[in-house]
């Protein structure tokens, strides 16, 4: 158990420093996370008037969107960085040592959840230079951070999942492109009474995301009685334990000596 | 003496009923150094890989220092070192980051982990560039630092698939002394690929020459030349006429003519006995080679012997056939 945790630690700073030495593999996914932030705010926040947003602030509904944007760099990146290994060989090598098969896919896992962690922490703190108000304080500036990471996580374990299966870098690219009907077939611009399709209000009924956003904007601008929060923690829980079970599948089948 | 590596009718069937192992046998012992000689596609790699626990056998056994490839794996992977065919590092770490990762996956402390990254890269004379990012690293200092991750742990066995394939003189010469000290001083035990039939003649104690997936022979350099039986007289003419008609003068000594434009290849026992009786014969006919050459079989004789064709031919016509 020890040599595990030290072995988890060891691939998790090798993956650190990957990311901190390829500064192009987060920095443009931070921009457009940022980029949604001061558009919507500055475009769309007239909107927010409507009577369907109870007079709540654009700002902290729109924050959610970036975060969760920002969140899918940091995820997805474990997945990517898994596929590198394996063009580059380096995953063999690691399977010829003695180290765990879950610790080789951990470390990526951890290093992608603590870059996320700091983005999200780097968009709030933008946020609050805009003018946000969080009206639950510091606890509620704790579960926005804890919905962000275990949305990414649950994006994570779907990304690593997708890689050990195609073992290649296009088709992972490809899967990290679910992120679009994620991010957008959702209350995502405006809330969920006020979307006028039909099927849109279906997509987003179903979108997980949706809870996500809903969660982090009721702890935000309605306090801690929202049933949203609770929720949003159900809703990632049952997203993580299927990409997680997904992940750890195609792991054992990729590992396990084909 | 006890063996090391026990390999039993070994098979390897891929999707799409590829067999690129059709069940290989051979042991070989503590302290020896072994060549797989075959040419591209032979199954050197795909052996490789079962035998060092990456890829599961479709059937057949193996053990490595009595060690069961498919239910102890871990402990094989503690006695040996892999070098693949594909040389594996991470090209965004430093050579020196990558040997103390390596140190430490194998339980070493920090410190023991430095010292032996220190020792290694002077070993493959990358002390110099320890610091740099192995991505910018030549082809020849990839090679060199994916050897040195592999002796980290100071394996038993080592499993080395085509080391020297595409390296220039220099980066071969580094790598044969390399291994071949390991060998010799610390009585590891070498388990080489290769395409070059100078590379087994040179390094190995036994050669097993496999050849689509089979082992078509097996023995030290001298046995398997010896089992040709013959030595080798070529001969170069002038023009191709020549050729043609000296090919039809010698072709009464028993053994086997060949006859490629203006050179032609005799198998001939005791061939330099045989000698002045072929140089008289073309004097008859005022036939007068260039170049006249006796020796004794070579490995390439050998395989040619064996499957009909020569090493090169047949690497030519595999990359023929994958375009
Ligand atoms: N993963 C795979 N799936 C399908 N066929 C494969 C796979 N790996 C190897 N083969 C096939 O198996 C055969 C043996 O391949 P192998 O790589 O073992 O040869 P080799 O002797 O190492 O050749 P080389 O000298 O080119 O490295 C080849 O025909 C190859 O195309
Ligand atoms: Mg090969």
């Amino acid at each position: 158990m020890k040599i595990f945790v030290k072995h988890t630690w060891l691939f998790t700073k090798r993956s650190l420093l990957n990311t901190i030495r390829n500064p192009f593999a987060f920095i443009p996914n931070m921009v457009i996370s940022l980029f949604f932030l001061f558009v919507y705010q500055a475009g769309l926040s007239g909107i927010s008037k409507l009577p369907a947003f109870g007079g709540a602030s654009y700002l902290a509904f729109i924050l959610p969107v970036s975060i969760v944007s920002g969140a899918i760099g940091g995820a997805g990146g474990a997945g990517q960085s898994l596929i590198t290994d394996l063009e580059n060989g380096y995953f063999s090598r690691l399977l010829l040592t003695p180290a765990s098969r879950l610790a080789i896919v951990l470390g990526p896992i951890i290093a992608g959840m603590l870059q996320l962690l700091v983005q999200t922490m780097l968009i709030m703190l933008i946020g609050f230079m805009m003018g946000l108000k969080v009206v639950t304080g510091f606890g509620g500036v704790v579960v926005v951070l804890l919905l962000a990471v275990g949305w990414g996580l649950a994006f994570a374990g779907y990304s690593v999942g997708f890689a050990l299966r195609t073992k290649n870098a296009q088709a992972a690219q490809a899967g990290t492109f679910i992120f679009f009907p994620l991010l957008f077939l959702s209350t995502t611009f405006v809330p969920y009474d006020l979307i006028e399709a039909e099927w849109l209000k279906v997509a987003a009924f179903i979108n997980p995301t949706t809870y996500v956003f809903e969660g982090m904007r009721a702890v935000m601008i309605n306090g801690w009685g929202e049933s949203a929060i609770w929720q949003a923690f159900i809703v990632i829980v049952l997203f993580c334990i299927a990409t997680i079970s997904f992940a750890a599948i195609s792991a054992r089948n990729a590992v396990s000596r084909g | 003496m006890k063996s090391m590596i026990h390999v039993e009718n070994l098979v390897k069937t891929f999707k799409g009923n590829v067999q690129a192992v059709r069940g290989v046998s051979f042991s070989v012992e503590e302290g020896e150094f072994f060549a797989f000689l075959g040419p591209n596609g032979a199954g050197k790699s795909t052996t490789i890989q079962m035998i060092t626990t990456l890829l599961k056998p479709t059937s057949g056994r193996a053990e490595i220092a009595g060690f069961d490839v498919m239910n102890e794996p871990e402990q094989i992977r503690r006695v040996i070192g892999v070098a693949l065919q594909e040389t594996g590092i991470d090209p965004q770490l430093t050579g020196r980051e990558l040997l103390e990762i390596q140190g430490k996956l194998f339980g070493f402390q920090s410190s023991v982990a430095r010292k032996r990254a220190d020792e290694l890269l002077e070993l493959v004379g990358l002390t110099e560039d320890a610091h740099r990012k192995c991505g910018k690293y030549s082809g020849g200092m990839r090679r060199r630092l994916d050897l040195a991750l592999t002796l980290v742990q100071r394996p038993k066995v080592l499993f080395l698939d085509e080391p020297t394939t595409g390296l220039d003189p220099y980066n071969r010469k580094l790598i044969w002394e390399e291994i071949r000290s390991l060998n010799k001083e610390q009585g590891t035990t070498i388990f080489l690929t290769t395409q070059y039939l100078e590379e087994a003649d040179e390094l190995a104690d036994r050669i097993s020459i496999i050849n689509e997936g089979k082992i078509v022979a097996s023995g030290t350099q001298e046995n398997l030349k010896a089992s040709i039986g013959a030595d080798v007289i070529d001969l170069v003419f002038s023009t191709e006429e020549e050729a043609r008609r000296a090919s039809a003068l010698l072709a009464r000594f028993e053994g086997e003519v060949k006859q490629s434009g203006s050179e032609l290849r005799l198998f001939v026992e005791k061939g330099p006995a045989k000698l002045p009786e072929i140089i008289r014969q073309l004097d008859q006919e005022f036939i007068t080679p260039i170049t006249l050459n006796v020796s004794p079989p070579s490995l390439d004789d050998v395989f040619l012997n064996l499957t009909g064709h020569t090493i090169q031919a047949e690497k030519l016509k595999r990359e023929e056939s994958h375009v």
